[in-house]
């Protein structure tokens, strides 16, 4: 592949939709009002096509040749040693995220133009959303083309900006304007950890480099010379999956997800679905070298998605809006990949990702289409049966729910499944965990889907709930052909083209590590199974969707007393998982209010002491003022009086010193 | 002097200051009568003081301090009389105290012309003014005084930073009765002829001819800039020149 | 025969009282009065010192201070009676236009 041609690619796919938000952003107030969509969909949609041909680029290079560090411009230096460049590393990892990237935006923001219409805010809304949601676009693919850890950590907190100015779209609604701010903070500890982890790394290695960085680890040595510690590099690995906390949303951090659900659906398809929160995952699978070199990280990383992914599922079961429904699916999801990467999965980690956008995309979108034609609500107690009313919304809503709760042939099937067949090997007890957690997750998605679409037509007062327009069924009709579609590039049949096509990124870092870990767990670890334990597998995960779609069917389709004798019976973990566990409870009492004492105390310090001190300094003034004033009284014979004393005092001096 | 009259010196300064202090018109109770004997009798020591050094008084010594005590009380009186009156009638007594004064010291010119302008002139047109601004009764400004305390303070150190040096300079052998002549020929017009007038005049004459001829001028000046000062301000127009129309004839008429 | 220090004594001594009356009056005429009895005390001790170096330069001087003194006092009394039209008063504390 050829250096020009990738470094075009690049520009291209960065400044594409940053012209097209600039351009949004400046002529749309004035100029393009109504029109204000196209700059961000040519803008998005050229950096599409520059993804494609970057893809084909990457495809068709030999193997062994398959990365590439692109230099674009010397960014910062201090003229000797220290220089940080803006380049890129575009390898198949790269690839892939950018067509995902970038594809899916396209779709959200075709799907936008008819939503925001209805749905925009006053004060410029029509022509701040695509502003910025093509800077989204910029910042996401800066943080993925990104060849250096500079780079990444100004597209992370770029994304993080542009999550927060989305979420509050509708600022003139207190809880929306409230999760932005706790979105952003939120991100914020996790960016601090995140900070602190690169700060580490150019201590520890001397550059931000990501080729030059990961070679070192994988030698075992530092940018001095010294042998690396296995401390160090375990610390440096924690503090990146802090990041990676906060921003995919795992536990502890994963509080911000379910508010961000204020923002417009199409800002939940696209930001807290599909790309942003998958960031994290991303950066873990891209500093592989980094975290394979610490068994302890490796782990780390393991439990938390695990856990994470178990945990959300079960808040799902007790929620009655769709979206927060669908988020803490996303965050159970966004689990399944952080537990893929811990277990030296990481390409079917990224498989996941590929896949789970799709679906998660659609379900969102599906759910806009759904709040448009409700007038707005979004409660699934307070309408039913919608089948017949909105059968496109239905039908690509059905799809995305069979894709997510991992219905046999579906996509989500296939890329679920490798993650638990791996950790079953490497972690046992967090296999079971995942194979709990699908079961949860297609039980929780057919309870929405069986409440929403089935059952006695239901409307809340005074909604004509009518069908979407073309704009927005478009792009749900395509996401809902790659939500069934896409597992089929990696399976057996197609020879497993995903993998291979990612295998020379991970071949040197999470595919080797992979042996040693098992061999020093006395399993035998092979990228493929035999074909009992394979497919095996399989079968019981698609007969674990199947059980969890029917137990939906009995409890809220036929027997629809069960659901409120088993509320009844268990009103304390019913609202344990109504409140999310308590986790918001919590911080606000142990963070949210000590801070806010604290800037009560420093609101007293500053004018107590600070406005004090200035007071005080005024006051000396004053008082030599006032010290001073009386000399001046316009009397003559005052100041003979001085003049008489002065000159008593020098003759004094004169004479007698 | 030796230090401990030097030391005495300051005390009957500073007893001074106070009787002077006391003597200021103040408000409240009047104190004169514990200021003029204090007064006095800083004085009277004073002049101890001073004679204490005389073995033998001769009538020059006698006369000088018989003089310089009406001097100094005078002037006390001067500055601590409530009416303004009574302080230019005791203004009047100290010139001619100091005119005897100086007439000791063989400046009868001086003497003279001293009496002359100060009693004479001086004086007269002091009160003169006195009797113009009268506003009858004791009016504030006479019954209270500005200060008096860091006014006394100041002038007494002054006068005791002054006075505890005079000593330091040599005296002069013995009183000139004629003239002594100088080794500096060049200062013939400055020694002392027959008489003081006749001395006195040769000198301002030669010598001092520039600065006779500016002090009249500043006379002059005086005079003019005293009559400017005081004149009533008469308006323009009663002299203003008729304005007359282009055309109009007729008589013309005196505007006043 | 008194000495030149009882001379500069007295002159100092007439010297300081007028300055105290000047300082402390608040009568605009007896302030001036005040300046003429320091004038008294200035000649003294120019016409001590004349005796003392054995020059009339001394006594010069005091003529000439004469002279000053006489211009002084018509000016001031000129003024006095201005300021006396102006605010109806003698008292030195009316004129305060200099304060601050």
């Amino acid at each position: 592949m050829s250096i020009e041609t990738l470094k075009i690619c690049g520009i291209v796919i960065l400044l594409a939709p940053l012209a097209g938000a600039v351009l949004a952003g400046a002529l749309g107030p004035v100029k393009l009002h109504g029109r204000s969509h196209w700059p961000a969909i040519l803008g998005v949609a050229a950096a599409f096509i520059a993804a494609i041909v970057l893809f084909g680029q990457v495809r068709s290079a030999p193997a062994g040749e398959t990365a590439a560090a692109v230099s674009v411009y010397e960014w910062i230096t201090n003229g000797t040693d220290a220089a940080f460049t803006v380049d890129f590393l575009i390898d198949p990892l790269t690839a892939i995220m950018l067509l995902t990237v970038t594809g899916i935006s396209l779709l959200v923001v075709i799907y936008s133009r008819d939503y925001m219409r209805e749905h925009g805010s006053p004060l410029r809304g029509y022509e701040r959303f695509f502003a910025f949601l093509a800077l989204f676009v910029f910042s996401m693919c800066a943080l993925v083309l990104s060849g250096n850890f500079l780079l990444l950590y100004l597209g992370w907190e770029a994304v993080g900006l542009c999550s927060y100015l989305l979420i509050g779209f509708y600022y003139g609604r207190p809880a929306a304007a409230a999760a932005a701010k706790k979105a952003f903070l939120v991100n914020r500890v996790g960016d601090f950890g995140f900070g602190l982890g690169i700060l580490l790394i150019y201590f520890t290695f001397g550059t931000l480099e990501y080729g030059l960085v990961f070679q070192m680890v994988q030698e075992g040595m530092t940018g001095v010379g010294d042998a690396l510690t296995n401390g160090r590099i375990t610390t440096i690995a924690l503090l990146l999956l802090c990041g990676a906390c906060g921003k995919s949303a795992q536990l502890p951090l994963h509080v911000w997800l379910p508010d961000a659900m204020e923002g417009p659906s199409p800002v939940s398809a696209l930001i807290h679905a599909a790309t942003m929160v998958t960031a994290g995952v991303y950066m873990i699978a891209r500093c592989g070298a980094i975290f394979t070199a610490s068994p302890i990280a490796m782990t780390a990383v393991a439990i938390v998605g695990g856990i994470t992914a178990l945990f959300a599922a079960t808040i799902a079961l007790a929620q009655t809006d769709m979206k927060r429904i669908l988020a803490y699916s996303t965050i159970s999801q966004l689990g399944y990949m952080v537990l893929g990467v811990g277990v030296y999965a990481a390409d079917s980690a990224i498989f996941h990702l590929f896949t789970h956008a799709f679906f998660k995309a659609l379900l969102f979108l599906a759910a806009g289409s759904v709040m448009h034609a409700m007038g707005g609500i979004i409660d699934i107690r307070q309408f039913g049966g919608l089948r017949k009313i909105l059968p496109w919304t239905f039908l690509t809503f059905m799809a995305g729910s069979l894709a997510l709760a991992g219905f046999p042939l579906l996509s989500g099937f296939f890329s679920k499944d490798e993650i638990i067949h791996h950790a079953l090997t490497v972690h046992p007890v967090l296999g079971v965990l995942g194979l709990v957690t699908a079961l949860l997750t297609a039980f929780y998605t057919f309870r929405m889907v069986f409440l929403a679409f089935y059952g006695p037509q239901r409307v809340p007062e005074g909604v004509h709930p009518h069908e979407s327009g073309k704009w927005m069924l478009v792009p749900l009709v395509i996401l809902s052909i790659g939500a069934i579609g896409a597992g089929y590039v990696n399976i057996e049949a197609t020879g497993r083209s995903f993998h291979h096509f990612l295998a020379p990124v991970f071949e040197h870092t999470f595919a080797a590590a992979s042996p040693a870990h098992a061999a020093a767990h006395g399993v035998a670890a092979t990228a493929h199974a035999g074909f009992w334990t394979e497919y095996g597998l399989m079968i019981i995960s698609g007969g674990l969707a199947i059980v969890g779609i029917l137990a939906a069917y009995i409890l809220y389709m036929r027997q629809d007393w069960l659901p409120g004798l088993i509320r009844a019976s268990a009103p304390r973990s019913y609202r344990t998982l109504w409140n999310k566990y308590y986790f918001d409870e919590v911080y606000d009492a142990g963070v949210v209010e000590p801070a806010r004492q604290t800037a009560h105390v420093c609101v007293g310090l500053d004018d107590y002491l600070i406005d004090g001190l200035l007071w005080l300094v005024t006051a000396i003034v004053r008082g030599i003022g006032l010290l001073l004033r009386p000399f001046q009284s316009g009397m003559l014979q005052g100041y003979a009086l001085s003049m008489v004393a002065g000159i008593a005092i020098i003759v004094l001096l004169v004479f007698w010193a | 002097m030796t230090p401990t009259t030097a030391h005495l010196l300051y005390l009957i300064f500073a007893l001074g200051g106070v009787g002077i202090y006391l003597l200021l018109p103040k408000a409240g109770r009047s104190q004169a009568l514990a200021g003029a004997v204090i007064g006095v009798i800083s004085v009277a020591g004073l002049l101890t003081v001073l004679a204490a050094r005389v073995i033998l008084p001769d009538a020059t010594t006698v006369y000088f301090y018989l003089f310089a005590t009406i001097a100094v009380l005078a002037a006390a009186r001067v500055i601590t009389h409530p009416k303004p009156v009574y302080c230019a009638l005791y203004f009047v007594l100290v010139v001619i105290a100091v005119a005897a004064l100086l007439v000791l010291q063989r400046a009868e010119f001086l003497a003279v012309a001293l009496v002359m302008i100060y009693a004479g002139a001086i004086l007269v047109t002091y009160l003169f003014v006195i009797m113009l601004a009268y506003q009858g009764g004791s009016p504030v400004y006479d019954r209270r005084s500005r200060e008096p305390l860091l006014a006394v303070l100041a002038g007494f150190v002054l006068m005791a930073a002054v006075a505890g040096r005079a000593e330091d300079l040599p005296q002069p052998a013995s009183p000139p009765t004629v003239a002594v002549p100088t080794a500096d020929a060049q200062d013939a017009a400055s020694q002392l002829h027959d008489s003081n007038t006749g001395a006195i005049g040769a000198a301002v004459m030669t010598k001092y001819v520039v600065a006779l001829e500016i002090a009249g001028v500043l006379l002059l000046v005086a005079m003019v800039g005293a009559i400017a000062m005081s004149r009533k301000k008469v308006p323009v127009e009663r002299f203003a020149a008729p304005v007359r129309p282009i055309g109009q004839v007729g008589r013309e008429v005196e505007p006043y | 025969m008194p000495g030149i220090a009882e001379y500069l004594i007295l002159g100092a001594i007439l010297f300081a009282l007028g300055l105290v009356g000047f300082l402390s009056r608040r009568n605009l005429i007896v302030i001036f009065l005040s300046t003429e009895v320091m004038f008294q005390g200035v000649v003294i001790n120019a016409v001590a010192f004349a005796r003392l170096h054995h020059h009339i330069d001394g006594q010069a001087f005091a003529l000439f201070q004469l002279v000053i003194a006489a211009v002084e006092a018509g000016l001031a009394l000129g003024m006095i009676v201005l300021l006396y039209r102006r605010r109806g008063t003698l008292d030195s504390e009316a004129w305060s236009l200099m304060r601050g």
